[in-house]
Parts: structure tokens; sequence; C-alpha cells
């Protein structure tokens, strides 16, 4: 109950500030004498009462006045629970009355605080950091809990020490409750309070308990726990070591396998490391088992990491060991003698051995066209100058110079035979200067392959020259660009084998396509790209296997011998510098041509 | 747990048909359910008279407006503690008894006023429902008190006239017809609370040891 007095304080006169009861057995009163003062003297005011309980009922005055606190106490006798009781201020001739100031005791009840708060510590989470706490207490003794006179509720707040707002808990009946979720190492002030159930009045706090909780000690369960963790470990570890240094060797069997050596077949390495030459020279020499070709152990037979073809046994025809030299090379290059097959022939054991990747052994052998270009230094100027007129990269028809020479044009061939190309099956080819019965075939006719067998369009009416005469020796380029063909060819082979067909391998060794090969490359013609060479099958002379340059002409080809006048060129070459060079030099003027 | 309590209730009065398979509860739980009971009764009306006087009638202090006492005055009641403590056994449970009787119909006719007002929501309906039913009940588990106390003979037997039809006449003198509305609620607030505190301290005196 709230009286109407406390709403303004300015010109107040004597009022009630407030009725409580502790137990509802009893009550008091509490008045001010207001804004004057010469009201405040004790017995200048005077308490009256009126307790509803009948209809007669009349006013009486206070039982029990306690002045110094302005108060008036009911005790219980004079009270009564669910009567309405007025109070009412009476001075000398003036009476205070509020209408307000009517109650009912029940409704003025305000319970005592809980006694005996005390806390008690429930858990720690696991992860340490919090916990939670059992507070307890006992019911207020003013209240008669135990007679069952009153049912209080308890309502606790708890906060942080330097926290301003509580935080209230559920009210409930019971004499204890949880709180949840403490955090530990801060400290926790706590206090209680109680009301009537289902009424509104609460009374006041408890005095505060403080609960902390600080870091548990848990190094008495981490400390033996990391002992026994790093004594574990430690002794892991030494049962591993020992186990890698038992088994040491087996174990690097295992991690890092030998890498296979080169070996010889048929060549122990122990000789290889005794250094017994001799043996070495027999048996690299043929003398063994191995067909190895004796020249290269001059070369080789101090280098045994030299891996060496393998050439077939069964392919060297009648098994000339002791013709070295005729086996040697013609297994290098393939037995021609042989039907076409030969050509793929040569590459029997097919180990890949010395091979360039971009060629591909699964050609068809018959049916394939091969664009061949040789790489010849020893063509005749007018050959090349020829090219230039057709020369385009699209419907050129590929000239293929081919020696075509019969088995027996290998007999006569040198020690070293000047490799000019690798074929795509596997087969070398060799300088034409070596056979100068080349020259005699007719199947120097031209001829086109097309790698692939593909763009065959332009060069039909070549193939079936090429069918015809199926001996023949096919004179491949080396795409990459082999050592004497550097400055010819480094420019052409950079950009026609990047539009060449994979594999192709072929290139332009004539220094005329170099301009012209460049602009129509970068087309979509796919076809490897076409030696420029003379339409005529000519019959080439037979060449040093290293020619000097001698003339530049026109176009800045590289030519290696000025051409004959007597050849049967259609076209004229031209010849910016018509002067005579001395052989085997090459002028700065035209080093100066040679480069682009 | 106002359901389970109900259940109990019926529970207890089916036993006394004689039905094979129920069980007897001593008279200490039933006492606790009873008491239950009569708190929830009176959180009930309290609701209701808070959200009346929120709703209807915003000045604070309505005590001395109570125009007229309220119709159960006429039933003597102890007004303290140590007054409900001195009377009689017999006569605490009769005044208990009068009480919920005397209730009964008020409440009935209030829920019925309030389902047609419409002017509470729902959730007061509601309450005015459920605080008929509950005087309903409660009378018929203090009703099962009294028999069992009868039967173990805590108390005189001379109380079984309270359900007899004069108890009922003496009751419905429809006076409570003429309060209004919320003299009706403020008046049920005040008697619930007395049921409440007489039911606790008839416990206590009888069955001291359980829970006091």
């Amino acid at each position: 109950m709230e009286f109407a007095g406390t709403r303004e304080e300015t010109t107040l006169g004597p009022h009630f500030t407030d009725c409580i009861s502790r137990d509802q057995e009893t009550f008091r009163c509490w008045w001010s004498p207001g804004s004057l003062q010469n009201l405040s003297s004790p017995g200048a005011l005077r308490v009256f009462y009126l307790k509803k309980d009948s209809p007669t009922s009349a006013w009486k005055e206070c039982p029990e006045y306690i002045h110094e606190n302005r108060e008036c106490f009911f005790d219980a006798n004079h009270t009564s629970v669910w009567i309405p009781y007025c109070v009412q201020l009476r001075g000398q001739n003036v009476t205070y009355f509020n209408e307000d100031d009517c109650f009912t005791v029940e409704n003025i009840v305000r319970p005592d605080p809980p006694v005996s708060l005390n806390w008690t510590l429930l858990n720690i989470s696991p992860s340490g950091l919090n916990y939670d706490v059992l507070v307890s207490w006992k019911p207020p003794p003013s209240a008669d809990v135990g007679v069952g006179w009153m049912r209080i509720e308890y309502e606790i707040q708890y906060r942080e020490r330097n926290a301003t707002n509580w935080e209230a808990l559920e009210k409930q009946p019971h004499t204890q409750q949880t709180i949840y979720g403490l955090q530990i190492g801060k400290e926790y002030e706590v206090h209680i309070r109680s009301r009537m159930q289902a009424f509104v009045k609460f009374g006041e706090f408890s005095d505060s308990i403080f609960i902390e909780v600080t870091e548990i000690p848990s190094k008495d369960y981490t400390v033996p726990l990391t002992l026994v963790l790093i004594f574990g470990v430690v002794g892991v570890l030494t049962v591993i070591m020992l186990i890698v240094i038992s088994q040491q060797q087996r174990i690097m069997m295992i991690l890092l396998p030998p890498v296979p050596a080169p070996k010889i077949k048929g060549i122990d390495s122990e000789l290889l490391k005794k250094g017994k030459l001799e043996e070495l020279n027999f048996i690299l020499n043929g003398g063994g088992v191995d067909g190895l070709p004796a020249y290269a152990t001059d070369f080789y037979q101090e280098e045994p990491w030299v891996e060496f073809i393998e050439v077939d046994e069964e392919d060297a025809e009648g098994g000339d060991k002791e013709d070295n030299y005729n086996s040697d090379t013609q297994r290098l290059l393939g037995l021609p003698h042989r039907n076409i097959e030969g050509f793929s022939a040569i590459s029997h054991p097919d180990d890949d051995s010395g091979r360039a990747s971009c060629y591909d052994t699964d050609l068809p052998e018959h049916d394939t066209q091969r664009l061949m270009a040789s790489l010849l230094p020893g063509q005749p100027e007018d050959n090349e100058t020829c090219l230039d007129a057709p020369a385009s990269e699209t419907g050129e028809k590929p000239l293929i110079q081919t020696q075509i020479g019969g088995p027996q044009t290998w007999v006569n061939t040198d020690l070293y035979a000047q490799v000019s190309n690798v074929m795509p099956s596997g087969g070398v080819v060799l300088s034409p200067g070596q056979q100068p019965k080349i020259q005699e075939n007719t199947s120097g006719s031209e001829r086109e392959t097309q790698k692939g067998g593909k763009q065959n369009e332009d060069v039909e009416g070549i193939k079936e020259q090429k069918r015809n005469e199926p001996q023949f020796q096919l004179f491949v380029v080396v795409p990459e660009g082999g050592g004497y063909t550097a400055e010819n060819n480094t420019q052409q082979t950079s950009t026609p084998p990047s539009t060449s067909v994979p594999g192709a391998g072929y290139q332009t060794i004539q220094p005329q396509p170099m301009e012209t090969k460049p602009a129509a490359t970068g087309d979509a013609n796919e076809s490897p790209y076409i030696l420029p060479e003379p339409s005529q099958p000519q019959l080439f002379t037979p060449v040093a296997d290293y020619t000097v340059v001698q003339e530049l002409d026109t176009h800045r080809s590289l030519l290696l011998n000025p051409p004959p006048s007597q050849s049967p060129s259609l076209c004229q070459p031209q010849h910016p510098l018509k002067v005579p060079m001395p052989v085997g030099y090459v002028t700065p003027d035209l080093l100066g041509n040679l480069t682009p | 747990a106002l359901c389970s309590r109900l259940s109990s209730m019926r529970a207890a009065s089916s036993c006394t048909n004689g039905q094979t398979g129920c069980h007897f509860l001593s008279l200490a739980n039933l006492f606790d359910r009873v008491i239950q009971h009569s708190a929830r009764m009176h959180g009930i009306s309290n609701d209701l008279h808070s959200e009346f006087e929120l709703y209807f009638l915003p000045s604070k202090n309505q005590i001395g407006r109570v125009s007229r006492n309220c119709h159960t005055s006429t039933i003597l009641t102890p007004n303290g503690k140590e007054n409900a403590q001195r009377i009689a056994r017999e006569e605490l449970t009769e005044v208990i008894l009068k009480l919920l009787v005397a209730w009964r119909e008020p409440l009935w006719h209030f829920h019925q006023n309030m389902a047609q007002h419409r002017e509470f929501n729902n959730f007061s309906s509601n309450k005015s429902l459920e605080m008929s039913e509950m005087v309903h009940e409660l009378r018929r588990g203090v009703q099962k008190v009294v028999e069992k106390m009868q039967m173990l003979g805590v108390i005189n037997s001379s109380l079984g006239n309270l359900g007899s039809p004069e108890a009922l006449l003496a009751s419905d003198r429809a006076e409570w017809r003429l309060m209004n509305d919320y003299d009706l609620l403020y008046c049920f607030r005040r008697d619930s609370n007395k049921i409440q505190n007489y039911l606790k301290i008839l416990k206590c005196r009888i069955i001291p040891e359980h829970g006091c």
C-alpha cells in the first residue's frame, strides 16, 4: 500500500509513510509530520485506526506508540488478517485522513530476509572456466513457516563484484538454489529476499555474501600427465631408433631403392669398375656375344655410362659380324635391301634409344606419305632457287630428295657416316655424298610424303611415284635443328614444327623458305612445311660431308656449291654476288647477308 | 501439474466407490495435494484481480472503496494465527468447506459473464473458467480429506452434514449477485488466501512431521 502523501513533498501535511507487517501477525505504521514542523514534536499527532470487522466499528487510537521512530505498532492482539484497516492522523483539531490509507494485513506483509546464507561448490566445467554453486539458507525466523502460517518464496540475486546490475534468479519456495555458470577467478556478490507466495511485496534484501573460486591448482593432474607423455614419447623414439639402426640395410633398400644403372648387355659392370680394358675392348668389339659396333669402342670405352643402341641380332642379315662396318652401319641405317618394311624394322628393338621422341612409329609403312626434306648440304642451288617460284606453303609440292639405292650402296660407306636425319620409323638417313650410286636410281623423282598421310591433296600425283618406288631412302631432317644446320634451320625449325603435325619432323633446310615460310606457316596450313625443292628430281652430285658456304644468293640462301652452269635448271639463279668466293670462308659481307 | 492434481482428486473420489485396484493414499499426501491445489487457486485469483485492476480500475488502492462486505463475511473465520490454532479441527475444517461451497456458484456465473463480455482476452477467460472449476475440485478434495480423517479417527464424525442440502442452501443466499465483478474478485482473492492458510495450518496441526 502506498500512501498518497509520498507524491508531493512541498506542501505536505502529516501523512503515513508506510505500514508493514513482517510476520502477518503484527504490523507497524510510520508517519511523518510533513512540512509543518510545528507538529513534529511527540504527541502532536495521534494515530487512530479503524478496523472494519463489523459495521459498528469505531476509530481507536494506536495501541502502542514508538515516538522516536514515529511509529505505531500493532501487536498480535490488535492485528487481524483479512480484515480491512484504516489509519489516520489527528492533530489538535485537524484530522488528516486519506482513503488510500486502508489496507488488509496480508497485503502489507513483507517477510524478513532469510538467514544463514551460504554456498557450496557443486562442480566445475570441463573447460575449467565455469562452475556451479549451490546456495542455501534458512527462512526468516520471524516468519512462522513451520506452522504453515506463511508460505514464502525466495528470490536470489547475484552480480559480479564491481557490476551495477543484479542478475535475478527465478523465485521459488525452497530454501536452496543453484547458480549456474559462474566464472572462475571472478568474485560474485549474492543476496536474497523473500515474499509471500502469490503476493507482490518483497521484503528487504539480506546481507550479501561473496563467492569466489580461484584457479584450481590442477598441476597435480597435469604435471604427472606431462611427464608421462614426455617419457612415453622418448621411449617410443628410442625404440624406433633401435629398429632403424638394426635394420638399416633393409630400410635403406625399402626407402631408397637403388637406381638401376645402365647396363650393357653382356658386359659385367665389374669389368668397368676394375678397369680391365682389354677384356672390355674384346667384348665391346664384338668378340663376345654382343654385337656392338667396333668403332664405338674407340669413343666410349672410357665412358661406361654411355648407353649403346641395342641392335637386335636378328636384323643383321647374314650375321656379318666380322664385317662390322657393314653390319653396324646397316643396322644403324636399317636394311634397305629388304622391303619397305625394313624401314620400320630398323627399330626392331624398339627401345626408343637414340630416337627422337617426335617420331611416330605407328605409321603404316606403305601408305604413309612422308614429306621428306633432305638436309643435304650439297644440294645444287638451282634446286634451291627453283623452289622459290613454287614456294608456298599451300599446295606446294614438297620435293623429296631421296637417295635411292640398293643395299649395295651401303657397302661403300665410310667408317663414319654423317647422319643426316633420323626417320620417324627409326631409320637413319645418311648424307648422300656417300652413295654415289644413288643417282642412278630413278626414284630420285620427287616424292612427297606427308606425315600422317593427311595432307595429301597437293601431292597426290607424287604419291604414286612414291609408291612405285618403294626403295628410297628417306631423308628426314632432324626436327630440332641438327648441329650443322643451326644457321639454316633455326628459324625454320622454330616456326614450322610448331605448325606441322607433331612428329612430322620435317624441316626445310633451304634457307629460301626462311622468309616465306614464317609468313606462311602462320596460316592454317597444317601440312608439314614444304621444302620448296626443285621439282625436278635432281641427281645429286656427291658432296662431301661437310661443305662450306660458298655464296649467298638473292634470297639469302646459303649456296654450298656454286651452281653448275650446265645444270638444267629452270630458274636462273641470281646471285647478288657473282664474285666467286674463296672456298671455305665466309666473308663478312656474306655474313651480313646471313643474318636475317 | 493441475491436471495431475485433478486426476489425483478424481482418483481419490473414485476410491470411495470401492473400486478394485485403487490404492489408498496416506493422509499426508492427500493434504499435500489439497494444499497445492489451493495455492494454485489463490495464484489464479490474484492474477485475475490484478488484471481486473489494471484494465478497469487504474487507481491503486481500492480497499477503501469496497462498498459491500463479501457475501462470505457472515462466515466466522479465524483472523489470526493464534485464533486459527486455537479453534477445533472440526471447526477449521468446517470453515474451509463452507468457504468452498459458498464460492462455487458465484465463480461460475462470473465466468459466464467474462465469456460474454469479451472485454477480457482469452487468457483471462480461461483463468476464470479454471478458477471456477478449481473451487469445485478443491471442495471435493477437502471432502475426501475429511472422510479420511474421520476414518482415521482424527476428527469427529459430526461433520458429515456439510455436503447435505441444508448447507448448500444456507450458503446460496444470492447475496453474491449484488456484488460487482471487482468486488467479487477481491473477495475471492481474500477467501482463497484464507483457504490456503487454513489448510496448511490444519495439516500442520494434525500431521506436523511431514513438511511443516
